[in-house]
């Protein structure tokens, strides 16, 4: 899976055109696999991205077009898909979107992620083998989300501690400058 | 013929009738002008009526994005907004980086055109085709960043880009600014202002669409070698750790850092506020704008408040500039200054003005409704702003700008400080002191909007690439700073580079500081996006149309070769102290030798746009 460090991302959203030209040769936000949430209010950028969870909700594809490839990344056959948009509902963290009838979800690039390679902050990483994490706890929350609601809600639920080290470190530094 | 690169849409918007329309983009068109600021420019040329009050329904409004916007293009992300100034009355444009460029471009435009006045404040909203003209009286008063979150809730989408206006432009502060991504500021010239006079709070923006590219391939290698020569530049470390704000300690080791309203080149206090103290302090996390390696901007956190930024502009006008010496009151000024949208350099200049007058005695207190204009003085500071911003007392005079200000407290009073209003035809002069940097001296007398760096930011002369003078500009002095010579040929190339990387929408201190974009580089990008075939000759034609035509616009605006000048501050006045001492600007020679390379006449009047030459 590829493995997200909000402390490092600056939101450029590089990862999401590189994601977009490699896999269409267009540059557009919904042909991206990967989504940079920036919330400005905040300071914070969050990459979101398929982090191959626990319980896999999308496989429960009524076409049963999605599975899951060698790297543990979902795959989604053409033939099979109609584009029904079940996926995309069932995914928490709102990493699978349909775009142009096709429901666009990480591939990991077969192994050698192109958003990883052009990401100049180092916020995001490949981990073969990584994931499993459970989302089970947010399924909840993200109904009734579109998927970029349900791509904010994960943002501020991964970042609440960054922002809170962030205003701890300004007492210090209040106190000692 | 269809056009790869561009949307191919021009997005029509009357705000009086609430009536919109869509035309494609015109291939002729663009290939005089390419687009951005070019294409934003030439429709001013063409359509804007030259009597048009720039408060008035007649003026235009307009937002322009390039072919290459939101493409793989290494930060191609900028926008630029234009219409006749508010605060010059002549061509008004500022460009600013963040997300909505590419936006505009994904919702299927390459420019937005926005005339007429909405009989109430409204907010305009686009996805893809569907074009609204909302009401938002409830947004009123609200700032920039409460605007952005109250639209962004109100679509029920966080990823709508969203240019707003805040208290400063709804009261028409004629320097208002307009803002994207709550921190990346149109600053110059009063747009902020100009989106106000039409009722307008804020403009919505989402697009479901791509970039498509006419040769991918093609295009992805040519991106990458701009991505190589960003990553193997010998300042990329810095500008990628500190951004703008290196130039704080840069400028002050010229001796040409704006200190007690350019008195002096020296401030013996940089270090209290310098970017270096900044990202060691505050800096919590780099940001940068769209697609792009150089990630120079910082958030910051203090005890007061938190905020992107600022930009050297910024952290220089609210520290040395005004005699200020605390780095937290620069922060919470940037913070409460890009809320409120207001010009950092033009506010700042309104101050360091009048804090000069007080030093000199022209004015005291009793002039000023009793603030006390010393050096730093950061009470009166924040007081003035937040009187100016609502207009209150004095404040509406600080309103109208530096020139204005000026002349109204003269007629007023019987005294004068306007020798010291520090403006060229209207706009004040940004922070680093031409008399150290020849150049740059000629390009804020020349500049098509005013005292301005960014029409040519001639940069080249503080590199000492000696040998590439030579090659460029025939003669090695024009990549030194002192000296005279060679540095209207170095302005004539740099406002060439500086309009080409407006033209792509990309950033300044990339295509035009850094030196990565040259002119065939800039014809193998636009030939592979576009699938129109460039030229190197096309490209620069296309460019001294744009600049020409800027010009003409200038003309019939009323300005006259007798505004291509400095204030006395630069021409008179020598530097006291410091490694720039003794020097002065010789602008009339300059701009002399400038008009001949534009191949314009002695007033500074180019052939026309047809039958043009060089």
């Amino acid at each position: 899976m590829i493995r997200v460090d909000p402390a490092k991302c600056s939101g450029c959203r590089s990862c999401e055109i590189a994601c977009s030209f490699a896999h269409s040769g267009r540059v557009g936000r919904g042909l991206a696999r990967i989504k940079v949430v920036k919330m400005e209010g905040e300071g914070l950028d969050v990459p979101i991205v398929c982090q191959q969870c626990a319980e896999r909700p999308c496989l429960k594809c009524p076409e049963g077009a999605l599975s899951l490839g060698p790297q543990g990344q979902v795959v989604v056959s053409p033939t099979l898909c109609t584009a029904c948009g079940a996926c995309e509902k069932l995914c928490p963290t709102g990493s699978i979107e349909i775009c142009e009838d096709i429901p666009r979800v990480c591939d990991l690039c077969g192994g050698d992620p192109r958003c990883v390679k052009k990401c100049s902050m180092g916020a995001i990483s490949y981990e073969p083998g990584g994931g499993g994490a459970s989302q089970a706890a947010h399924r909840k929350e993200a109904k009734g989300l579109n998927p970029e609601g349900r791509r904010v809600a994960h943002a501020m639920r991964t970042t609440r501690e960054l922002r809170s080290g962030w205003l701890a470190k300004r007492t210090k530094t209040e106190d000692g400058s | 013929m269809s056009l790869f690169g561009y949307a191919g849409h021009v997005l029509r918007v009357d705000l009086s009738s609430g009536a919109n329309s869509r035309e494609r983009t015109d291939p002729a068109l663009v290939r005089e002008c390419i687009g951005g600021r070019g294409l934003n420019s030439r429709r001013l040329y063409e359509e804007l009526p030259r009597d048009a009050d720039p408060l008035g329904p007649e003026n235009m409004l307009l937002l322009g994005v390039g072919p290459l916007t939101g493409s793989t293009l290494n930060s191609a992300a900028y926008t630029t907004v234009s219409g006749r100034s508010p605060m010059t009355g002549i061509l008004g444009d500022s460009a600013a980086g963040g997300f909505l460029g590419p936006e505009i471009k994904a919702a299927g435009y390459d420019q937005i055109v926005i005339t007429g006045k909405a009989p109430k404040l409204s907010i305009l909203v686009i996805a893809d085709d569907h074009v609204e003209i909302r009401d938002a009286q409830h947004l009123r008063g609200l700032d920039i960043w409460q605007t952005q979150d109250a639209v962004r809730r109100e679509l029920s989408d966080n990823a709508v880009q969203v240019a707003a206006i805040g208290p400063a432009g709804e009261n028409l502060v004629k320097y208002a600014t307009v803002a994207c991504n709550n921190n990346r500021m149109f600053g110059r010239t009063g747009m902020g202002c100009l989106f106000g006079s039409k009722n307008l709070k804020a403009i919505a923006v989402r697009g479901t669409g791509a970039v498509s590219i006419a040769d991918p391939l093609a295009f992805m290698k040519e991106c990458d070698e701009v991505e190589r020569l960003i990553m193997a530049h010998p300042e990329y470390d810095k500008r990628n750790h500190l951004g703008s704000t290196l130039l704080m300690k840069a400028l002050n080791g010229l001796g040409i850092l704006p200190t007690r309203h350019f008195q002096e080149g020296v401030c013996d206090w940089v270090d209290e506020v310098s970017g270096e103290r900044l990202a060691e302090h505050m800096k919590v996390k780099h940001k940068s704008c769209f697609n792009c390696p150089i990630h120079c901007s910082r958030y910051y956190v203090t005890d007061e408040v938190e905020a992107e930024g600022p930009e050297f502009e910024t952290l220089c006008s609210y520290t040395s500039r005004i005699g200020a010496r605390d780095l937290g009151f620069a922060l919470k000024m940037n913070a409460y200054l890009n809320r409120m949208g207001v010009d950092s350099l033009s506010s700042g200049e309104t101050i360091g003005w009048a804090m000069e007058c007080v030093q000199r005695g022209i004015y005291t207190a009793d002039d000023f409704d009793g603030l006390d204009f010393s050096w730093g003085n950061t009470e009166t500071v924040e007081k003035v702003l937040h009187m100016m911003i609502h207009r209150e007392g004095i404040g509406d005079l600080f309103a109208e700008g530096t020139r204005a200000l000026a002349q109204t407290m003269a007629q007023r009073s019987g005294r004068s400080g306007e020798r010291y209003a520090l403006h060229v035809k209207g706009l004040d002069i940004i922070c680093g002191d031409p008399r150290g940097i020849k150049a740059f001296g000629l390009t804020y007398a020349i500049a098509s909007r005013g005292a301005d760096h960014l029409r040519a930011e001639p940069f080249f002369e503080l590199t000492e690439r000696y040998d590439e003078a030579e090659n460029r500009f025939g003669t090695r002095d024009a990549a030194d700073r002192l000296s005279n010579n060679g540095k209207a040929q170095l302005v004539e190339y740099s406002e060439r580079q500086a309009l080409l990387t407006d033209c792509l929408t990309m950033c300044k201190n990339i295509g035009l500081s850094m030196d990565v974009i040259d002119f065939p580089a800039a014809a193998r990008l636009l030939t592979a996006g576009t699938g129109m075939s460039w030229t190197e000759e096309q490209v620069t034609t296309a460019l001294r149309t744009v600049i020409n035509s800027e010009r003409l616009l200038n003309i019939d605006f009323g300005m006259g070769p007798e505004d291509d000048t400095l204030p006395e501050r630069f021409t008179i006045d020598a530097l006291p102290e410091g490694p720039s001492s003794g020097q002065t600007v010789p602008v009339t020679d300059m701009v002399r030798d400038y008009y001949r390379l534009r191949g314009w006449n002695e007033d500074g009047i180019p052939p026309g746009l047809s039958g043009e030459k060089s």
